[in-house]
């Protein structure tokens, strides 16, 4: 699990600079909506519903949607 | 959909983090106001959305696609939380028997769709289940879903474990292939990382397997292999901009799929905070895609081999496509938030930037607008 975390991390972050991460009373900006991933869910829903069904490609934003007989 | 929350939430236990953080975290901006958070949301979310959707082909209309959708999160306890949504969408129009070549009747369906999960947080944990429902005239798709998320001590890393199962009926209204089945799993390990107070990073990794019956029983002579698996890499990364009280949105998706097909996908996005509660967030999305390994170019129907697989479905062609969207939003009073969206997406074999676009196809262009109204309560 700790090789697989590096690896992601590390594989997000290639290239950039060092970060030194948030201390509790530092996540203010980070509880922005705009700076949550999927903070409007249905909004999330709706458009990858949409690339669903006019390209080959599905996935990757979590398990558990559902399907449709639109592809 | 679950994803992996943004490590954002500071604990509720506030006694053990002493008086000095819990005076800072009175501070305005400083405790989170969003329920979607890593510890037990404490508001409640309910939203009404409406999508107008149209889409076209050089010199004729295809689909036009009316929807209207709701969603509500509910806390129901300290540790549980349930949310659910459900969606109607009214279609009409006109699909393409095969390339850009289109039914001459007018075609009219409607899909129902609704799911619910429940979520319970003990500890460093939160473990949500799910199950979805969506039907069709034509098709029905049932499953379940089980998440698992772990939470760093210092919030700042979140760990996502996902699996579900869906189950597909088609029964398709021109006889062809009556009663067809197509099962599925999905597995998703994903990780969201707080990176500094500005910076925030999410990757998620996912296989989807499934078996049964993936052709399209409304294109002629479409014959689909029976088991399909992909691989979706996705990245996404945001800054947020103090100076400018602005947020850059950036995302990266690459796409396996045992059809053939490889895909990539990119998307940015500038979310800018304006006075008077507005918020403006221009977008670009880039995709391109080569075709799967059954998809026969033109014409109709060169190619074709009997008891081989074979596609003319354009879908599965190799070309890019761009979206260029806005979304305009503004905060209310009491917990209201309205936002109008738009977007125009196009779709071009010459766009194509990983190898040769399909020939003899047409460009494909749609664009849709979207209401949407939030309550947090």
């Amino acid at each position: 699990m700790r090789l697989l975390s590096i690896a992601l991390v590390a594989a997000a972050l290639a290239g950039c600079a060092t970060f030194e991460p948030p201390k509790p009373w530092e996540k203010g900006n980070l509880a922005k909506p705009d700076m949550q991933f999927d903070y409007d869910r249905l909004d999330v829903k709706t458009q990858q519903h949409i690339y669903t069904s006019k390209e080959a490609a599905t996935g990757g934003y979590g398990v558990g949607g559902g399907g449709c007989g639109c592809n | 959909m679950v994803s992996a929350e943004a490590a954002v939430a500071v604990t509720k236990d506030q006694s053990a983090i002493g008086p000095l953080l819990a005076a800072a975290l009175a501070l305005p901006g400083v405790m989170p106001s969003a329920a979607h958070a890593q510890s037990a949301p404490d508001k409640g979310i309910f939203e009404a959305q409406y999508l107008n959707y149209r889409d076209w082909q050089p010199g004729r209309n295809r689909m036009t696609v009316w929807a209207p959708a709701f969603y509500a999160l509910v806390p129901l306890s300290d540790t549980w939380v349930v949310e659910g949504g459900m969606v109607y969408d009214s279609m009409s129009g006109a699909s393409p028997l095969y390339f850009n070549v289109l039914s001459g009747a007018s075609i009219g369906d409607y899909r129902t769709a609704g799911d619910v999960k429940v979520t319970k947080y003990v500890g460093n944990t939160a473990v949500s289940l799910g199950g979805f429902v969506s039907s069709e005239q034509d098709f029905l798709s049932r499953g379940g879903s089980l998440n698992v998320q772990f939470f760093s001590e210092d919030r700042n890393r979140t760990w996502l474990l996902g699996v579900a199962g869906n189950n597909d009926r088609i029964n398709a209204t021109n006889g062809v292939a009556p009663n067809s089945k197509r099962n599925s799993l999905e597995f998703v390990v994903g990780i969201t990382q707080a990176l500094s107070p500005n910076d925030i990073v999410q990757s998620n990794l996912t296989y989807y397997t499934g078996h049964g019956y993936y052709s399209d029983p409304y294109k002629p002579l479409d014959t689909r292999p029976t088991t399909r698996e992909t691989w979706a890499w996705l990245t996404r990364y945001n800054h947020y901009f103090v100076d400018a009280d602005a947020t850059l949105k950036l995302g990266y998706r690459l796409l396996l799929d045992s059809f053939g097909s490889t895909s990539n996908m990119f998307e940015a996005a500038w979310a800018q905070a304006l006075p008077w509660g507005f918020t403006v967030t221009p977008g670009l999305r880039f995709y391109t895609q080569t075709s799967a390994d059954f998809y026969m170019n033109p014409p109709f129907p060169r190619g074709f081999v009997e008891g081989q697989d074979y596609s003319a479905d354009t879908r599965l062609a190799s070309f890019g496509a761009i979206t260029a969207g806005m979304i305009v939003g503004k905060t209310l009073w009491d917990g209201w938030y309205v936002s109008l969206r738009a977007d125009y997406y196009r779709q071009d074999p010459d766009w194509q930037i990983f190898g040769t676009g399909s020939p003899g196809i047409q460009t494909f262009s749609a664009r849709w607008l979207q209401l949407n109204i939030t309550k947090n309560f």
